[in-house]
């Protein structure tokens, strides 16, 4: 199963070291395969260094694609986590 | 792998012929990272040092997060967490690793190669935040470079044959080591025509071009080199056609110098049979054989300093007996002008605090104008116990040959007296105590700061010989840093105000019946040697390999068309014509 939906950046600082980190941390019981793509770049969702290099800021828009056995749960659980802001949300 | 484009780069030609080879980054102390060619089957054995260093550099995070769970921060605590996931992360596992086999290079540079990336992304971004972001990943490969055992750092006497050197900056110390069968080139970011190491270069006929973008060749695929030193080329991965085209011009100009080779036994003397005298100048004394080889009629400047320069501690008395004393002997009777240490200004090394001689420089500490600050004959006059060592090491070897003495950076008469003073006390106390030396040591001066050039007849009178030392005369004399890409356009060897000078030098040494040498670069420039010659020059030191070249040129002219020459370029008086008239004058 693939899934592809669009999610915005909504933490105040943009996808930084510590919202990367969680992202791969979140990903990594999940078994599908994950991609990012901002600015016609699309990148492993599992590499922090390579979701650091998208420099996405704050109100970005992402386009995730999940792929696998996995992929409504990892989507359901990767959206919400861009939305509580990876719990940086004051 | 596709083959790479070729890519031309023009910088600022400083030591002429043509380089092939492959790239070898020199590093500079600031950004120790070497570039080294893997072969192919210890890539492996390289993959293996990464795996390693990843490893306990994650031992390293672990321990320090335990440390941190403990009694640190939790924001600390969280930092060496993402460091660690940072770790796992495949651009730092396996990327790394398909780097490192898809490119043949060690780990080090790949992995400069990737901050560079991410600084380079990361600095177009106007947020400062964003540009901090880069941190973490420095951060992390900073503590896996650690990790990596240290490779030596390379010599420069000891690269592999046919290396293009790209490095920052040369210093004179590491030129002189460099060896011309395994240099093909250098570029380097920084540096000017008639900076020492670019002397050095041209000396050892090390093709060179220096203001080049060299942080550029980091993010280039670089395979092959060829250095154009006479055109301030340099082309990346050239094709095939350009290849042959350059190894054609190579081989020419290999040929041209057989040539002149051939001619070099013959006599310095002019077509109506002038007699010009042709002597060598020398860094390392080991040399000595091959400059006899190449012609000269002995060493007409030793620029002893490199004794200290290269072994970064200054010899003994006894140390430099031994060296004078051998050179002398091998010279068999032909002189040997010892210019006793001109250190100081460009020419220091780094030396640790704890190093013996470093207190030399930290009483001197950083000067704002080294140029003009306490170098050569003022540094050694500071520091009588380095000038007396020296001069006892020079005195004692005067028994085995022809040895003269020459004071750099003479600016008045009473540095000449102190140095005599000294030398008369040395010859009495050996006298004293029955130690052989030479019935006569002629001191010379070597006239390079204006004030010498303008008190010359003074000098003559008591110096034994003058040797005017063009190189630094001229930027001096025009106040233009000879190493300073700004001001290269303002030096002129032939400003009409240098002409005058030597004319000048010249005149005062005739007066007093004193011998004058020549030994800046321009004695080896086939356009100059004419006028020099014209000016009243009869005595030339050049480096040795220019010694075919300098005697070929002589052999053309007479010394009648010579000062017609010299005559008529005395009435230009702006340096432009004066250039302009030299080039149409002197094609021969």
């Amino acid at each position: 199963m693939k899934l592809v939906h669009k999610v915005k950046v909504k933490n105040s600082l943009g996808l930084h070291t510590r919202p990367a980190a969680a992202i791969v941390k979140l990903l990594q019981p999940k078994k599908s395969t994950v991609f990012f793509t901002y600015k016609d770049e699309t990148i492993n969702a599992r590499s922090i260094m390579s979701i650091l290099m998208l420099a996405a800021k704050k109100n970005s828009l992402i386009t995730i694609t999940v792929e696998g056995d996995d992929a409504q749960p990892t989507m359901d659980h990767l959206i919400k986590a861009f939305d509580e802001e990876f719990g940086e949300k004051k | 792998m596709s083959r790479a484009e070729e890519v031309i780069l023009r910088g600022l030609p400083i030591s002429k012929g043509i380089g092939i080879g492959c790239p070898i980054f020199f590093s500079n102390w600031e950004e120790d990272v070497p570039v080294v060619q893997i072969p192919e089957i210890e890539i492996d054995r390289e993959i293996d040092r990464y795996r390693k260093a990843l490893h306990s550099s994650r031992e390293d995070l672990e321990r320090l997060r335990k440390i941190s769970l403990r009694d640190g921060s939790p924001e600390i605590t969280q930092i060496l967490g993402t460091h660690l996931e940072m770790m796992q992360d495949p651009m730092l596992t396996t990327a790394i690793e398909d780097r490192i086999r898809g490119s043949s290079r060690n780990t080090e540079s790949v992995f400069f190669h990737l901050i560079e990336e991410y600084k380079i992304r990361f600095s177009t971004l106007t947020d400062i935040y964003f540009q901090e972001r880069v941190r973490d990943i420095i951060d992390v490969s900073r503590r896996i470079l650690n990790h990596l055992c240290p490779l030596q750092r390379l010599k420069m006497s000891e690269i592999p044959n046919n290396s293009v050197i790209l490095t920052h900056e040369l210093v004179p110390s590491e030129t002189v080591e460099a060896n011309a069968s395994l240099v093909s080139a250098f570029v380097t970011a920084a540096g000017g025509l008639t900076s020492h190491a670019a002397i050095i270069a041209r000396a050892k006929g090390i093709p060179y071009v220096a203001n080049v973008d060299i942080k550029a060749f980091k993010r280039l695929d670089l395979h092959s080199l060829i250095v154009d030193g006479s055109q301030g080329l340099v082309i990346v991965n050239p094709s095939r056609k350009t290849l042959k085209k350059y190894q054609a011009i190579k081989r020419g100009h290999q040929e041209s110098y057989k040539m002149l080779k051939s001619s070099m036994h013959l006599k310095g003397e002019t077509v109506d049979g002038y007699e010009v005298r042709i002597f060598a100048n020398l860094e390392n004394p080991k040399e000595v054989d091959s400059v006899l080889k190449n012609g000269a009629l002995g060493i007409g400047l030793f620029r002893s300093e490199y004794l200290f320069l290269s072994r970064k501690e200054f010899p003994s008395e006894e140390e430099q007996f031994q060296i004078y004393k051998k050179m002398a002997r091998t010279l068999r009777g032909r002189p040997l002008v010892v210019r006793i240490f001109d250190i100081g200004g460009e020419k220091k090394v780094d030396l640790a605090p704890e190093h013996k001689d470093a207190r030399y420089f930290a009483q001197i500490g950083h000067e704002i104008n080294p140029a003009l600050g306490c170098r050569a004959i003022r540094f050694l006059l500071r520091y009588p116990e380095l000038l007396e060592t020296q001069l006892r090491a020079i005195i004692r070897a005067s028994a085995f040959g022809e040895i003269h003495i020459l004071i750099p950076m003479v600016s008045d008469l009473s540095e000449l007296r102190q140095v005599r003073a000294i030398v008369n006390k040395l010859c009495a106390e050996f006298k004293a105590a029955n130690v052989k030396f030479a019935n006569t040591i002629p001191i010379g001066c070597m006239i390079e700061v204006p004030s010498s050039a303008i008190m010359c007849d003074a000098l003559a009178q008591e110096a034994d010989f003058l040797s005017i030392g063009t190189n630094d005369l001229v930027q001096y004399v025009l106040a233009a840093d000879r190493s300073n890409p700004h001001t290269v356009d303002l030096y002129f060897s032939t400003h009409p105000s240098i002409l005058r000078l030597i004319r000048m030098v010249v005149a005062s040494a005739n007066c007093a019946r004193k011998p004058v040498i020549l030994c800046g670069e321009c004695a080896a420039d086939p356009t100059l040697i004419p006028l020099l010659l014209g000016l009243g020059i009869r005595e030339f030191s050049v480096a040795a390999r220019h010694i075919p070249l300098v005697k070929h040129t002589i052999r053309k002219w007479r010394i009648l068309e010579a000062c017609r020459l010299a005559e008529g370029a005395l009435e230009h008086t702006a340096a432009q014509e004066l250039k302009q008239y030299l080039a149409e004058e002197t094609v021969r």
